[in-house]
C-alpha cells in the first residue's frame, strides 16, 4: 500500500516542506484578500467552504488517517452548533468563549462515541455511528425546552467585545480557525500520532505489536475530529443564523465523508479541496434540480473506482511528487 | 391492543427483514455492505409504478417485470461499480455504495420529481383476518408470508443448490472455491442480482403502506441494518429474527414508553448489542481463510 511507503518515506520528504509552506502561505494570503472582490453571496460561500474545510480536516484525521468511518459527524456538527448557540444566546456568554466551550462539550460526546468504536470495525462501526447520529439528532429535536425542537433556533448576530460581527468578520474568524486547524492537523499528522494512526489503518495487529496503544489513539482521533467538527458547527450556526435539527442528518454525514474522499483520504490538502468542491460544484449546477446530488454521487463513485487517492492525490501525482 | 401492536410489529419487521436479507446476501458473499440497497429498491418500486400507471399493466405482471428489473439492476451495479473495486479496502466499497445511494436518489428525483404517489395494492381493501379475536390486516399477512417465503427460498438456494453452495464456498475461501470450478465474479453477480430482486419486492410491498416518493426506503434501510446487526449479519435466520424483534420492540416502545423516542431507543439497544456482542445475538464469528 502507498501508506506504508509514505511512512517509510517520511524522513526523506522533510526537504519538500519548504514548497508546501509557500503553497499554504499563498493560499492563506489569497483567502485574506478574497473578501475585497466578492459580493455578499460569494463571501457566504467562501465562509461555508472554510467551515466545511475545518470539518473535513477533523474527519480526515479519523477516517483518512486512522481508517475509522463515521456517520455521526453531522450530528456532532449539530451538537457543536447548538452548544455554541445556546451558551451564547441563552447563557449570555461571549461568542469567543462559548465557541471553544461548546466544542469541548461536543468533544466529550465524541470520546464517548469512541468507546464502542474500540470494538467495532468497518460496517459495524458505520452502523454504530449511524445510530449515535440518529440518537443525538433526536435528542436535539425532542429537548424542546432547551433547543426549541423542530421549530429551530434563530440567532442574533454574534458580538465580540461589544462589536457586532458582520459577514466579513465571521469570514476572518472562520479563516483564523481554519489556519489554526491546518496547523494542528499538519503537526498531528507528521508526528508520532499521525504515524500511529496510519499504521492502525493498515493493520491493527502490526500496530499493537509495535507497542502502539490502539485504544488510546482511536479515542484521540475521535475526540480531535469531534473538536474540529464542533468548532465548525459553532461557526456554521452564526453563519446561517438559523439552525434546525433536521439539517444535521445522515445525508450531511455522507456529505462530509464525500468531501474527504473526493479531496483525498489521508491528506491535508485534500480536505480543503474536497470542501471547496462540495460547496462550489452544487452552486455551478444550481439551476438544475437534483443535478448537484447526481454529480456528487457520480463523482464519489468514480473517485473510489478510478482514483482512490482523490483529487489532491491526482494533482500530486501529476506534479510528479508522491 | 397489545396483540395488535405485536402483529403490526411483525409485519413491519418482515419488511425490514426483506431489505436486510438483500443486504446480507451481498454482504456474506462479497463482504461489501450495500448502503445503496434502499435506493435500488426505491428505483425498482418506481419502475413498477411506471409499468402500472403509465403502461397500465395488471398488478401481477408489473410486479413480475419489476422483480426482473431489480435483478438486472443488481447485476449491473455489481459489474460497473463493485467489480473494479475487488481487492481495494472495504471502506472504499462502503463509500462507493454511499455515493451510489445519492446517485440513485437524484436519478429518481430527476425522473419522477419529489412529490408523493399512491402505489396501489390488490390487498388494500380486503377484509382483515380474525385470529383468536385479533384483527390481522391482509397486508400484514402478505408481508409475513412473503418474508417467510424469501427466507425459506434463500436458505434452500444457498444450502441445496450447486450454485448456492458454490457461492458459500466462495465466501469462505476464494482460492479453493476457484480451484473447484466456482466463478467468483459470477457468484458475486448472482448475489447482487438476488439482493436487487429481494430489495425490490420489499419496496413494492412497503410502498402501498406509505406514500411512494424518493425517500421511500431511507428509514427502512437504516432499520434493516439495525435489525440485521441485532440478529447477527452472517446468519440469515438471525437477521430475520432480529428484524422481527426490532419491529415489535419499536411498536411497543412507541406505544408504551415514548412515541417520539421509539427510534432512538431502538438504536441505543442496537449500540448496546454491538458493544456486548458485536457478532449479533444469533451470529457467530466468521472464520475466513485468505
Amino acid at each position: 500500500m502507498t501508506n506504508a511507503t509514505d511512512i517509510a518515506g517520511l524522513p526523506g520528504r522533510r526537504s519538500s516542506h519548504g514548497s508546501e509552506l509557500v503553497l499554504a502561505g499563498l493560499g492563506v494570503a489569497l483567502a485574506c484578500v478574497a473578501p475585497f472582490w466578492l459580493n455578499g453571496y460569494g463571501l457566504y460561500l467562501l465562509t461555508l467552504t472554510a467551515i466545511f474545510a475545518i470539518v473535513a480536516l477533523g474527519l480526515n484525521l479519523l477516517t483518512g488517517y486512522a481508517g475509522q468511518i463515521s456517520l455521526c459527524h453531522a450530528a456532532l456538527f449539530g451538537v457543536g452548533a447548538y452548544a455554541t448557540a445556546l451558551l451564547t444566546s441563552k447563557a449570555g456568554w461571549p461568542y469567543l468563549v462559548s465557541l471553544p466551550v461548546g466544542a469541548l462539550l461536543t468533544t466529550a460526546i465524541g470520546a464517548a462515541v469512541a468507546v464502542p468504536a474500540l470494538r467495532l470495525k468497518n460496517l459495524y462501526l458505520a452502523i454504530a455511528t449511524l445510530g449515535f447520529g440518529v440518537v443525538l439528532q433526536k435528542t436535539i429535536f425532542e429537548w424542546r425546552s432547551l433547543t426549541g425542537g423542530g421549530g429551530g433556533l434563530s440567532l442574533a448576530p454574534p458580538t465580540i467585545a461589544g462589536h457586532e460581527l458582520g459577514a466579513t468578520g465571521l469570514y476572518y474568524l472562520a479563516l483564523a480557525f481554519l489556519v489554526l486547524g491546518l496547523w494542528g492537523a499538519w503537526n498531528l499528522s507528521r508526528g508520532r500520532t499521525g504515524r500511529a494512526l496510519r499504521l492502525i489503518k493498515e493493520s491493527e495487529i502490526a500496530a499493537a505489536s509495535l507497542g502502539i496503544h490502539i485504544a488510546r489513539y482511536k479515542v484521540t482521533a475521535f475526540a480531535v475530529s469531534a473538536f474540529y467538527t464542533a468548532i465548525a458547527g459553532g461557526l456554521f450556526a452564526y453563519l446561517v443564523r438559523y439552525i434546525n435539527p433536521e439539517s444535521f442528518n445522515v445525508g450531511l454525514s455522507i456529505g462530509f465523508l464525500s468531501m474527504i474522499v473526493i479531496g483525498g483520504l489521508g491528506t491535508i490538502g485534500g480536505s480543503i479541496v474536497g470542501a471547496l468542491f462540495y460547496v462550489v460544484v452544487p452552486e455551478l449546477l444550481r439551476g438544475i434540480k437534483d443535478a448537484p446530488g447526481l454529480v456528487f454521487g457520480v463523482v464519489l463513485v468514480m473517485v473510489m473506482v478510478f482514483m482512490p487517492q482523490g483529487l489532491w492525490g491526482m494533482a500530486r501525482r501529476f506534479l510528479g511528487r508522491r | 391492543m397489545i396483540a395488535n401492536l405485536i402483529v403490526g410489529g411483525l409485519a413491519a419487521g418482515c419488511l425490514y427483514a426483506m431489505v436486510a436479507i438483500a443486504i446480507v446476501i451481498v454482504l456474506n458473499i462479497t463482504d461489501i455492505a450495500n448502503f445503496a440497497q434502499g435506493e435500488m429498491a426505491m428505483l425498482t418500486t418506481f419502475f413498477a409504478y411506471w409499468l402500472l400507471d403509465d403502461l397500465g399493466l395488471p398488478w401481477w405482471q408489473a410486479v413480475a417485470i419489476a422483480a426482473v428489473f431489480g435483478l438486472v439492476q443488481g447485476v449491473i451495479v455489481q459489474q460497473v461499480i463493485i467489480r473494479p473495486l475487488i481487492g481495494s479496502p472495504v471502506l472504499s466499497a462502503i463509500i462507493a455504495t454511499l455515493g451510489l445511494n445519492v446517485v440513485l436518489n437524484s436519478v429518481a428525483g430527476l425522473i419522477w420529481g419529489h412529490q408523493t404517489y399512491t402505489f396501489p395494492s390488490p390487498f388494500a381493501f380486503s377484509a382483515p383476518f380474525h385470529v383468536g379475536g385479533v384483527a390481522v390486516p391482509v397486508t400484514s399477512v402478505v408481508n409475513i408470508a412473503v418474508g417467510l417465503a424469501i427466507i425459506l427460498g434463500m436458505t434452500l438456494f444457498l444450502r441445496a443448490t450447486w450454485t448456492g453452495m458454490g457461492m458459500r464456498a466462495a465466501s469462505q475461501n476464494q482460492t479453493v472455491a476457484r480451484l473447484m470450478g466456482v466463478s467468483i465474479t459470477k457468484s458475486s453477480a448472482i448475489a447482487w442480482g438476488l439482493g436487487g430482486l429481494v430489495g425490490g419486492i420489499a419496496g413494492i410491498l412497503v410502498a402501498p403502506a406509505v406514500f411512494l416518493d424518493t425517500n421511500l426506503m431511507g428509514a427502512l434501510l437504516i432499520k434493516a441494518f439495525a435489525g440485521g446487526v441485532l440478529g447477527g449479519l452472517n446468519s440469515l435466520i438471525g437477521v430475520f429474527l432480529g428484524c422481527l424483534a426490532l419491529g415489535v420492540a419499536e411498536n411497543l416502545t412507541s406505544a408504551y414508553l415514548s412515541p417520539s423516542f421509539g427510534e432512538a431507543i431502538t438504536f441505543l439497544v442496537i449500540i448496546a448489542v454491538l458493544i456486548v456482542r458485536p457478532e449479533g445475538v444469533f451470529g457467530h464469528v466468521k472464520v475466513r481463510k485468505a
